[in-house]
């Protein structure tokens, strides 16, 4: 296994940050564009959403996966920057007011960061108003919504009405474990998404779709 | 035997007259006497308070004294936010930056909220204890290492074993400190409440956090109480790693397959509980949905001892008492699950064209429609059809008395189209007249002239 490419993407599905940070310089140093060391960080990732969907892997083995990711996109970035690739789209996701959950929001960060989005992520306990401000200032094309908790899918539901009480350009998208489609769709919001790998599906439709 | 008894048996998989039923009540204890989740967790009183009504209401076998899993957190440092109906949660992780765990606050019964939570203990135990065994529930070892470290903890398992060995260590040490301190205020059950155990795998699970789950549970059963392992969230990969510790009981939430989770248990010789569904039943559905989720449970459940009624986690604030009431009601009365059973199924749409029932004004004589369980099988049933009969002839008129079992789709039919409250249930002319209760043979007897005079 040479192809420093192909041990990035066995890094990343393993969680290797030490060798996927080797393996990206290697990449890079011997004449992979960065656009190719991108699609590398994505299969690995999505590797590792299905894996995590099919409940072959749990929270720890993507957080250390992600993490390794990171490692990796710190020296892709600024190759990146440099020849002018950026991601075409951006998330704002947080999670709503009342609401501390966040190991589920953070993997859907994560996986969004490893499809080539880019994704600010805003926190926990979010009152409505910042997350509508942030969306405003960062442009975004989506804004997720995360609700763990059945006590705060009241602030999931003001959340979505006060960004819909004036037109906007982003797509809203919600999920979390007590959420479903019907109250996603009940709530106003355009999206609806049981996990992280499919997450990356839906941002996908409603980006293109739009 | 007393419900405690009964508990403690089965806990130990040891025949029991019925099956034992545990309402996991935590800030929900609040909201029956109308306070909210912050008073309520601050205050022996409230608690107190909150724990006899649920006594009272519920009837139930155990109850948790405490549900809060930031107790220790909070006294080792951890900033708490709070909120009006659901317990605190954790918002800075005082080992964020590094393994210091030396300098971290020493835990004693006199720091943060374990005074008032051991007061709560002691007065509880003196006001309910003779009956209803109580549950000390104290924070796993993953879930503290995470109030404490944060999701770094699970990260650092990857690459940082040393600092997740000692951090692990010391979590299972602060939970026997609890165990003391739980057991000297008169808990009878030490409940090990571990959510993060939901988020791993079972392999994290046995290298990591089974060890340290295990020297709580040897310690407990040195000192002569019963021990539970309490997982919220879906553990279903985890199961059979989580049978192999040395607990005497396994609790879990409502994702879990209770079927499945009984064969485990049972084959490793643990009683097993939980798994009441909280929200789509408890909390949001009717006394109906949780008599056929209680009927589910048990089912699944099966024979064989060792099982505990209980929900998946702990009860939402606003859970409606009238299901947890119409629980505590089957779990008392046999006869009751044997209705249950019976009912219809939820979102059934059935008619029941096929079976057309008289139309009552154009009869002649009086019609009386029993509606039971099965009149061969069922006191209560057998005891209302007697009396409809007997007052039938003390009447003496044409009147035509009928027995008409829900086990049957004659029986279902009639409820349905009666709208039949309860069973068993007497209705006269077409309505119901006396549900559940077994009327004086005066009353029957009158009311019988009643309907035949207004014909
Ligand atoms: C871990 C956990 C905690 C941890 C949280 C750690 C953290 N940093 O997040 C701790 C222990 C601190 C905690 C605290 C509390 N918890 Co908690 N917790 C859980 C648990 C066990 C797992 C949640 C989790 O992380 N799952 C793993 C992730 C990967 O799954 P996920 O969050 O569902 O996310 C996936 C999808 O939903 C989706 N998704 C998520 N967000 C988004 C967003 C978008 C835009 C999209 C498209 C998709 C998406 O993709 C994710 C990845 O695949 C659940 C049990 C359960 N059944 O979920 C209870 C649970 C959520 N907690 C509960 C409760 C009550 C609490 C507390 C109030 C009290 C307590 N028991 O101590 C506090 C509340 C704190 C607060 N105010 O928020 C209840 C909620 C009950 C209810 N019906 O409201 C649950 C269901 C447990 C139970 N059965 O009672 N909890």
């Amino acid at each position: 296994m040479n192809d420093p490419l192909q041990q990035l993407i066995e890094a990343i599905k393993v969680g290797n940050r030490k060798i996927a940070a080797t393996a990206t310089q290697t990449a890079l140093d011997s004449g992979s564009s960065g656009k190719e060391v991108l699609g590398a960080l994505s299969e690995g990732m999505d590797d590792v959403g299905k894996r995590f969907k099919a409940n072959e892997i749990f929270v720890p083995e993507v957080l250390v996966a992600a993490r390794a990711m990171k490692k990796s996109m710190e020296l892709l970035e600024p190759i990146l920057v440099k020849s002018g690739i950026k991601p075409e789209h951006t998330l704002v996701i947080g999670t709503v007011k009342g609401d501390l959950h966040d190991i589920g929001k953070n993997l859907v960060a994560m996986m969004m960061k490893g499809a080539n989005f880019n994704v600010i992520d805003l926190g926990t306990n979010l009152p409505a108003q910042t997350i509508l401000d942030a969306a405003i200032e960062h442009k975004a094309d989506l804004v997720g919504l995360s609700a763990l908790l059945t006590t705060t899918m009241p602030a999931m539901r003001e959340t979505v009405a006060l960004m819909n009480k004036e037109p906007h350009p982003f797509k809203i998208i919600v999920g979390g474990a007590p959420i479903t489609q019907d109250f996603a769709d009940d709530i106003g919001a355009d999206g609806f998404a049981i996990d992280a790998a499919s997450t990356v599906e839906l941002a996908r439709t409603l980006v293109t779709s739009s | 035997m007393t419900g405690k008894e009964i508990l403690l048996r089965a806990l130990k998989c040891e025949a029991t007259p019925r099956v034992p039923w545990v309402p996991f009540v935590g800030v929900h204890g609040g909201a029956l006497i109308g306070v909210d989740a912050k008073d309520y967790l601050e205050s022996t009183e409230h608690i107190v308070s909150g724990l006899k009504a649920s006594a009272k209401r519920y009837r139930p076998d155990g109850l948790p004294v405490v549900f809060d899993l930031q107790l220790e957190a909070e006294v080792l440092g951890c900033q708490l936010a709070w909120a009006q109906e659901t317990p605190p949660a954790v918002i800075s992780h005082p080992l964020d930056a590094g393994y210091a765990i030396k300098a971290l606050p020493t835990l004693s019964v006199e720091k943060g909220r374990l005074p008032l939570a051991l007061q709560a203990i002691r007065e509880t135990k003196k006001e309910l204890g003779e009956e209803i065994a109580l549950y000390g529930l104290l924070t796993g070892p993953l879930t503290l290492a995470l109030h404490l470290r944060g999701d770094d903890v699970l990260l650092d398992m990857f690459d940082e074993e040393e600092g997740v060995v000692a951090l692990l260590d010391y979590c299972a040490e602060i939970a026997n400190q609890m165990v003391d301190a739980y057991l000297d205020a008169g808990i009878d059950v030490i409940a090990v409440v571990d959510p993060m155990i939901s988020q791993i795998g079972p392999s994290h699970f046995t290298d990591w956090v089974a060890p340290r789950l295990d020297e709580v549970f040897s310690y407990v059963r040195k000192k002569g109480a019963l021990s539970s392992l309490f997982v919220c969230g879906n553990a279903t990969r985890n199961l059979a790693a989580m049978c192999a510790t040395q607990c005497d009981n396994i609790s879990v939430d409502e994702n879990v397959d209770l079927a499945e989770l009984a064969k485990v248990a049972r084959a490793a010789g643990k009683s097993f509980g939980g798994n009441l569904q909280l929200t789509k039943i408890l909390l949001l559905g009717d006394e109906a949905d949780a008599k056929r989720e209680v009927v589910r449970c048990l089912d699944q459940a099966g024979d064989g001892g060792g099982f505990i009624l209980a929900p998946g986690c702990d009860l939402p604030y606003a859970v409606k008492p009238e299901n947890l009431e119409a629980v505590a009601a089957l779990v008392h009365d046999p006869y009751l699950i044997e209705v249950a059973r019976n009912l219809p199924p939820k979102d059934s749409t059935d008619t029941f064209d096929d079976i057309p029932i008289p139309d009552y004004a154009a009869e002649n004589q009086v019609l009386v429609d029993i509606v039971t369980l099965d009149s061969a099988g069922c006191a209560p049933c057998a005891y209302m059809l007697k009396a409809a009969q007997k007052a039938a002839d003390e009447y003496g008129g044409t009147i035509d008395v009928r027995e008409h079992k829900i086990t049957t789709r004659d029986g279902l039919a009639y409820m349905a189209k009666l709208g039949v409250t309860a069973i068993p249930s007497i209705c006269v002319d077409g309505r119901e007249r006396f549900a559940s209760i077994i009327p004086q043979r005066k009353e029957l007897v009158a009311c019988y002239q009643t309907a035949a005079a207004a014909k």
